[in-house]
């Protein structure tokens, strides 16, 4: 988990969604967002913009993994 | 664009939440406690006993936020908090399990509890605790204290009377040129020189100290036995920059170089120099003086001269075990903040920008510079709690803020490659107002934690975290064979000082232009700043305002 986290850091996914994030709130005005209304709108625009290099990585090591747990 | 300042006054709690405590007090989160797991790097989460997986208790669903109820201990996922307050009455509140963050299923929201973070924030200190053997308050960094906090933002009440100023400002003053506005001459390559002076004249306290004779030329000079005083000479440009009826063409700070030459022995020539450094050196000669004539050998922490009451701030440096969380931290004073430019600097960036955020800019830069570092596995630091080298992670921070902060950006840089210093050209966009808050201590040891409310020891003496830009100096050219320009801002009209040529110039022509210092001041000194000098016309004499040619 802290290695997905460290990776969406760093190829700079947090900072676009936090700024999407802002964006909204800024729009629909600070105090009639909730944070469900949030997950619900950003859920799908944050799985989109997933750089395919962090899936490959990750989907690689559950691989390693799982065979390594099967053995 | 979206403020940055968050208010950490305590929010207003809902009415669910105000109910719950009134019935269960604190009994519900220190039962919680004991089910909290915390990580090193900050995160906390709600502990499943056991090997199954958390489920909802309504749809047996796993995916998604889940909730674990705070009266009867089901869990429920997001889509089934309202199913679950409006079964069982009265359970309310709610946690998030992965991110131990209060939510209250009534409201369909995330609620903030101080009371609920505290409780949270000491389960990490007694955490910190078990795995050490020292005093675990120390540990963490500074000691969390909860203090009532009042509303943030000071009311200037100056701020109505110089909005006014600016509106009833004489037009005919375009003509003449404000006061303390000069132009100095190039006495071989001193650009570097003239352009740091213009932004030391024109720092408010700077310009303040000098101009209430706060150095005395006639009583020092007797005490320093007939040496050259860099105040000395210092104060004498501040008089004749800013003398009333007089001279109103370049001047030549003679004086003041020759005087900054035996100071600086290694960087006496007529060569080029470099601005920054020379505003190192200017300082530091000030401070030696000024503490040479007092007698007093404090080092630079609690210095009382001129130049460290303007400029010195705190950094906040903090190293953190990657094994075990265990962070040492150290504070250093610092005059200025040198930032690197944060274009290009990161690798693999597969993300697909929409915006233009490709251009450097000094809040990039900023954060940057607060940024956690992760330190190579070939710079191990020893943990005092592991006992052995760990990998590390260091992060920078401002704990104390200075009244004139001056950033450098770090333009001229080693190339391995090539074993040379090159420049960097690159443009990077910078902002008249600068608001601090996010970088200051405080806010970037609040943020690992996640989402919580509790004062920092030291939030409340710093109100003002708001700065006003009031010059920039830049630099144009290579490395060898460049200019320095400074660019000063008075009252809300921007002023190009080009060694003896000052002229007027629209503020787009300083906001595109390649800064390499800037130099911020308090908002509260800025707006006083903008009253104390009245624009008049210092002569009716019409030869004094066409630009002298000064020798170059």
């Amino acid at each position: 988990m802290e290695l997905l986290r460290e990776r969406l850091i760093e190829c700079g996914w947090k900072d676009e969604m936090k700024a999407l994030c802002r964006s909204f709130i800024k729009k629909k005005g600070r105090n009639n967002v909730t944070v469900d209304d949030l997950v619900h709108v950003i859920t799908p625009k944050g799985r989109a913009s997933i750089p395919d290099s962090v899936k490959a990585e990750l989907l690689q090591r559950i691989r390693t993994f799982l065979m390594s747990a099967a053995l | 664009m979206s403020t940055r300042k968050p208010s950490y006054t305590n929010p207003r709690p809902c009415k669910h939440l105000s109910a719950y405590k009134l019935k269960h007090g604190l009994s519900g989160y220190k039962s919680l406690q004991k089910c909290l797991k915390t990580t090193p790097n900050g995160r906390t989460s709600v502990e499943n006993p056991g090997t199954k997986i958390s489920r909802c208790s309504s749809c047996n669903g796993y995916q998604g936020r889940l909730y674990f109820c705070l009266i009867c201990s089901s869990i429920s996922c997001s889509g089934h908090t309202l199913l679950h307050t409006q079964s069982e009455i009265g359970h309310d509140l709610a946690v998030d399990i992965e991110r131990a963050e209060l939510y209250c299923c009534a409201c369909s929201d995330q609620v903030y509890d101080p009371d609920f973070d505290k409780t949270v924030m000491s389960k990490h200190m007694l955490d910190l605790s078990y795995s050490t053997n020292r005093n675990s308050a120390d540990s963490i960094g500074e000691r969390l204290c909860e203090r009532k906090r009042l509303g943030s933002g000071v009311e200037l009440a100056d701020l109505n009377k110089s909005g006014q100023l600016a509106l009833m400002r004489d037009h005919r003053a375009k003509s003449c040129y404000p006061l303390g506005l000069r132009g100095l001459n190039n006495l071989g390559n001193t650009c570097f020189m003239n352009s740091v002076l213009q932004a030391l004249l024109h720092a408010p306290p700077m310009r303040n100290y000098f101009l209430s004779d706060r150095h005395n030329r006639r009583t020092c000079r007797k005490r320093s036995a007939n040496r050259l005083c860099l105040p000395c000479e210092l104060d004498g440009i501040f008089s004749a920059v800013y003398s009333g009826g007089g001279d109103r063409t370049p001047y030549s700070p003679a004086q003041f170089l020759y005087s900054w030459w035996q100071h600086s022995e290694n960087l006496a020539s007529y060569e080029q120099q470099d601005a920054h450094e020379f505003f190192i050196s200017v300082l530091d000669g000030i401070h030696e003086r000024e503490s040479k004539a007092r007698n007093q050998t404090r080092d630079s922490g609690d210095c009382q001269c001129i130049t460290h009451r303007v400029f010195s701030g705190q950094l906040r440096s903090d190293v953190t075990c990657m094994t075990c969380g265990f962070t040492s931290t150290t504070y250093d004073p610092c005059l200025d903040i040198s930032l690197d430019l944060d274009t290009n600097h990161c690798s693999n960036k597969p993300v697909k920008r929409n915006d233009n955020s490709s251009t450097s800019t000094l809040l990039g830069c900023l954060d940057l510079f607060t940024k956690p570092e992760k330190l190579g596995t070939d710079q191990k630091l020893f943990c005092q709690n592991c006992q052995e080298p760990r990998d590390s992670s260091k992060q920078l921070s401002i704990r104390k803020l200075p009244l004139v902060l001056c950033l450098h950006i770090k333009r001229f840089e080693h190339s391995l490659v090539r074993k040379m210093m090159r420049k960097i050209d690159s443009y990077m966009h910078f902002p008249f107002s600068l608001d601090m808050t996010p970088y200051l201590s405080s806010s970037i040891v609040r943020n690992r934690f996640g989402n919580r409310i509790f004062a920092f020891e030291g939030d409340d003496s710093d109100n003002s975290t708001e700065f006003e830009i009031f010059a920039v100096i830049t630099h144009s050219g290579t490395l060898d064979s460049g200019h320095y320009l400074t660019y000063l801002r008075i009252k809300e009209q921007w002023y190009k000082c080009d060694n003896a040529w000052i002229s007027e110039v629209d503020e787009r022509v300083v906001r595109a232009s390649q800064c390499y210092m800037m130099f911020y001041v308090h908002k509260t000194l800025y707006y006083k700043a903008k009253e104390d000098l009245s624009c008049l016309p210092v002569s009716t004499r019409k030869e004094a305002f066409h630009r002298v040619a000064g020798c170059c």
